[in-house]
C-alpha cells in the first residue's frame, strides 16, 4: 500500500514484531503523553527530561540502601551515576540553546523529580517492584524496561508536540536513550558470559 | 508518466528483525518512520519503541500523517 503512494523507501520487518528481538514498549499511544501539552519549548523538554533522569537516579540511590550484595551495590552505583551523565548531556544541550540562560542551580530548582523515566512514579514503583531485584541482571533488565519505555516516551512526545525545535529536541534526547540501551544491553551480554 | 509508472512499482525490501535493529541504531530518530500497522490493543500489549500506531484499515486514509521521504520500516 506504502509503496504505490510515493513511499520512497519502504521495509517490511519479517515476521513482525515475534520475530523481534530487542525491547518492546508496552502501553497505549496516551500513555503518559498528558505530562506534556503540544506546544513545550524545547527548554521545557529539557528539563522535564532532566527531572525524570534524577528521579531514576535517585531510585537507583535508593535500592543501594536495601542491599548488601557487593555486585548489586556496584551495578546500582553504575546505573546511577550514567543518568547523572545523562543529566550533564540535556545540560550541555539547555547551554547550547540558552547560552546565556540560568546557572545549573536556578534550573535544577525548576525541575520536577518526582516521575521517573518511562513516566513511572518512584515511590509507586520501589514498592511494587522492590521484591523483584536482588540480583544483578534482574536490575540490569529492569534498567533495560525503564529505558525502552523512556525512548517510547520520548518518541511519542515528539508525535505530538506542534513545535518542530522541541521535536528536534526530543529526538536527539531519544537517540541519547538508544546509545544507553544499547551500552545496557551488551552489559547485559558480559553478566551472562 | 514514468514518474507514475516508478511510483506503483517501488520496491518493498523484507529485512529481519537484526537488519531492522541495526538500521534504527545507525539512523537519527526523526529519519524514518517505524509503522505499526496492527490493532491498538496488540500495540498496547507490546510494541517496538518508538512504533506510529496506524492500523491496516486506517493506512489508506492516514498517508498524510506519513513522510513519504522518510524510509519506513513497518510492521
Amino acid at each position: 500500500m506504502l509503496a504505490g503512494q510515493g513511499f520512497k523507501e519502504v521495509y517490511n520487518l519479517s515476521g513482525g514484531i515475534m520475530a523481534w528481538d530487542g525491547g518492546v514498549a508496552k502501553g497505549p499511544v496516551e500513555l503518559n503523553l498528558e505530562m506534556v501539552r503540544e506546544d513545550e519549548t524545547p527548554e521545557a523538554i529539557i528539563k522535564l527530561a532532566y527531572g525524570m533522569e534524577q528521579s531514576l537516579a535517585s531510585f537507583y540511590r535508593s535500592m543501594e540502601t536495601r542491599t548488601k550484595d557487593s555486585e548489586l551495590l556496584k551495578l546500582l552505583e553504575l546505573l546511577a551515576s550514567i543518568e547523572d551523565r545523562h543529566k550533564q548531556y540535556l545540560l550541555e544541550l539547555y547551554k547550547s540553546i540558552e547560552p546565556s540562560g540560568s546557572s545549573r542551580e536556578v534550573f535544577e530548582a525548576d525541575v520536577s523529580a518526582k516521575i521517573m523515566e518511562g513516566g513511572f512514579d518512584g515511590d509507586t514503583f520501589i514498592k511494587k517492584n522492590e521484591k523483584f531485584l536482588h540480583s544483578v541482571l534482574e536490575m540490569i533488565d529492569l534498567s533495560m524496561m525503564l529505558e525502552t519505555q523512556a525512548l517510547d516516551l520520548y518518541l511519542r512526545f515528539a508525535r505530538k508536540t506542534d513545535n518542530n525545535e522541541t521535536k528536534t529536541m526530543l529526538f536527539r534526547i531519544a537517540d541519547e536513550e538508544k546509545a544507553h540501551l544499547s551500552s545496557l544491553g551488551r552489559l547485559r551480554e558480559e553478566k551472562t558470559l | 508518466m514514468f514518474e507514475t509508472i516508478k511510483k506503483l512499482f517501488t520496491p518493498v525490501e523484507s529485512i529481519d528483525a537484526q537488519q531492522a535493529r541495526a538500521y534504527m541504531n545507525e539512523h537519527a530518530e526523526g529519519s524514518f518512520t517505524l509503522l505499526d500497522v496492527r490493532q491498538p490493543a496488540e500495540y498496547k500489549t507490546a510494541h517496538i519503541p518508538g512504533a506510529t500506531l496506524v492500523p491496516l484499515p486506517k493506512l489508506s486514509d492516514s498517508y498524510d500523517q506519513l513522510d513519504p521521504e522518510k524510509p519506513v520500516i513497518v510492521y
